[in-house]
């Protein structure tokens, strides 16, 4: 593995404190898969066989609504773990579809060996509470700013926030993650300086 | 009449829950899979012989137009149905667990397996042939998504009275399909 994927492993992985013994076995349990832009690396109605971590690019997680519609839960890019997680870890088809909306490069884990790590190292168990309380606070951070921002609002927090990469994907599914129609997020766009 | 917009993510989502769906019939009995509620019913085999033979008869006008559409640079698809194609579509489409109205199946879409000499081979044989013609569906629908849909259209299997774009013939492939599993849960429901 290239030292720079060493590295966003160890970023994403940080607070776990490998011997030197386990750190090689630990990188062989990754693989690196590429996606072209638009294409769906996971399918809805399909099991998600991977837990990402995106080394290059964007992907968006996205569901269909009763009118076949992508309502967007939400965005990965470099750095960032991705995949559909209920579904690795449940082992059922998912609701979801995950696609690269940009050229992207992955390091993927297996459940079976993305299981391994727990059972071989009780690090993992402290670094999953971590992993999984920011990710909860993150998703009920978002819901109160759905709740309670108006559409001017919501653009403005999260442009504010969002990384520069996340800034040039089609706006309709920028539209869609921040609840608004396109001519909506088109006109703040073009109107308001965050 | 409301407008059909069609995607291809709505299709490869449908289309796998048409498939995870056989892949569940799969595990039943052999005799599960010949019952038959009535003498003039097909069984599960035949209903899937018959999906296998539909999709056949669409397979390689599919895949020239699919090697004739030109390429796409922006995002895949949406396709607005044409009248003429949504009501055809829509005639196969079910309603809930209920088909809108039964159809006279055209004889070239029969399926010919001999009850006869039908054994748990054949079965698996059959089983195989759908999930592989159907993932072959799937790939093309995939596929489509790089492409644009202006393309010329195809003669559909019922005749030149319909025409459709690809987008307009996954859907009604896609429909058919999910007609039948609704027949198929009413096989399976009949007591013998």
């Amino acid at each position: 593995m290239e030292p720079k994927n060493e590295a966003v492993l160890q970023r994403l992985f940080k607070g776990i404190p490998f011997e030197k013994k386990e750190v090689r076995p630990f990188l062989n349990l990754w693989n690196e898969y590429s996606f072209k832009q638009n294409e769906l690396i996971t399918e809805a109605g399909r099991i998600e066989k991977y837990f990402y971590v995106v080394l290059e690019g964007v992907q968006a997680i996205y569901l269909l609504n009763q009118k076949g519609e992508k309502v967007i839960l939400g965005f990965s890019y470099s750095g960032s773990p991705s995949g559909v997680f209920d579904s690795f870890i449940h082992q059922k088809p998912s609701d979801s579809f995950l696609e690269a909306l940009r050229p992207s490069k992955m390091l993927a884990i297996a459940r079976s060996d993305y299981l391994s790590l727990f059972d071989n190292n009780p690090h993992f168990h402290q670094w999953a509470h971590h992993f999984f309380r920011d990710i909860l606070f993150g998703r009920l951070f978002r819901e109160v700013e759905l709740l309670t921002l108006t559409a001017e609002e919501r653009y403005v927090a999260f442009m504010q926030r969002c990384p520069e990469e996340l800034k040039v994907i089609p706006q309709k599914y920028l539209a869609s993650y921040l609840n608004m129609k396109p001519e909506t997020f088109s006109r703040l766009r073009a109107s308001i300086l965050y | 009449m409301a407008t059909l917009i069609l995607t291809p993510e709505h299709q490869i989502q449908r289309l796998n829950a048409v498939l995870n769906k056989v892949g569940e019939l799969q595990e039943l009995s052999f005799a599960q899979w010949v019952q038959v509620p009535h003498a003039k019913s097909w069984n599960l085999l035949e209903v899937l012989e018959h999906l296998s033979i539909a999709y056949g008869l669409y397979e390689e006008k599919i895949l020239r137009a699919l090697h004739e559409a030109p390429e796409l640079s922006g995002t895949p698809w949406s396709f607005n149905a044409r009248w003429w194609q949504k009501f055809v579509i829509e005639g196969q489409r079910p309603k809930g667990t209920k088909r809108p109205f039964k159809m006279k199946t055209l004889k070239r879409f029969e399926p010919l397996l001999n009850r006869e000499e039908l054994n748990a081979t054949h079965g698996k044989i059959v089983f195989a042939e759908f999930l592989v013609n159907h993932q072959k569906l799937k790939a093309s629908i995939i596929e489509s998504r790089g492409k644009d849909m202006n393309h010329r259209t195809i003669t559909s299997a019922v005749g030149p009275l319909v025409k459709f774009y690809l987008p307009e013939a996954f859907e009604f492939l896609i429909c058919h399909a999910e007609r039948h599993m609704v027949q198929i849960e009413g096989i399976l429901a009949t007591p013998k």
